[in-house]
């Protein structure tokens, strides 16, 4: 799904996946689900750490939306509680047009996608009324 | 005899009740702490209090978050994972707008 929004709208805004602190890991939190997929990892002690687990997430889910990777104290995280899951648009004048509610529950990407659809329509008026 | 049933049965609504709230802001308060604090709470949470309690209300107030739609986000400056280089948010501002996608694997 997000990798299909992504092909469609690409050239015309940005995409970043913000690869935050773990959800499940191992040693915290255990998931059944994550066990029978395999996805089972220790909570990572370093930036390197995370960026390997981060790693593996964008190959075996073939996200092709680039990523980036919050460091090891989370400050985007925290700056936009975006954990475990969570979806924005930011417009182009900088301001959050888009806020989804936290994830799991909150995560709706037809929902952003909506927004992001408002948005695009929004510049396009302004874009043809100044020229 | 009635009075004293109608006394306990009331007396017993009340401390649940009491439980009950107490419960729901030990939840609430675990909600509003670190990721992992409250992952290492929720793992010993036995599974059929998931059930009971009102979580997603709790959870969407809780992870509420410190801004609205309309205001300014907060600037980053993160690196790309594959360690190409560094991506700011501000440095799109004017141009296209930005879909962030947040989570991890697990």
């Amino acid at each position: 799904m997000l990798n299909r929004l992504y092909e469609q709208y690409r050239d015309r805004a940005v995409f970043y996946i913000v690869y935050i602190q773990e959800a499940h890991p191992s040693d915290v939190w255990q998931m059944e689900s994550n066990v029978r997929q395999h996805v089972v990892f220790l909570t990572p002690k370093n930036n390197e750490e995370r960026s390997e687990i981060a790693g593996a997430c964008v190959r075996n889910l073939h996200l092709s939306i680039p990523a980036l990777l919050d460091p090891f104290e989370n400050p985007t995280e925290r700056a936009y509680t975006g954990w475990p899951d969570r979806l924005y648009v930011i417009d182009r004048n900088g301001r959050v047009a888009y806020k989804s509610r936290p994830g799991p529950f909150g995560f709706h990407p037809e929902e952003m996608e909506r927004a992001l659809k408002t948005v695009l329509a929004k510049d396009l008026r302004e874009h043809t009324n100044t020229h | 005899m009635v009075r004293s049933i109608v006394k306990t049965t009331g007396l017993t609504a009340a401390a649940l009740s009491v439980a009950w709230l107490g419960f729901l802001g030990v939840v609430y308060t675990n909600m509003k702490a670190p990721p992992e604090q409250f992952g290492a709470f929720m793992s010993k949470l036995p599974v059929p209090f998931y059930f009971v309690l009102p979580f997603e209300t709790l959870w969407f107030r809780a992870r509420a978050g410190t801004f609205n739609v309309g205001d300014a986000a907060p600037d980053f400056t993160l690196s790309t994972l594959d360690k190409s280089g560094a991506v700011r948010l501000s440095s799109f501002r004017g141009s296209k707008p930005v879909v962030l996608v947040f989570g991890s694997y697990t």
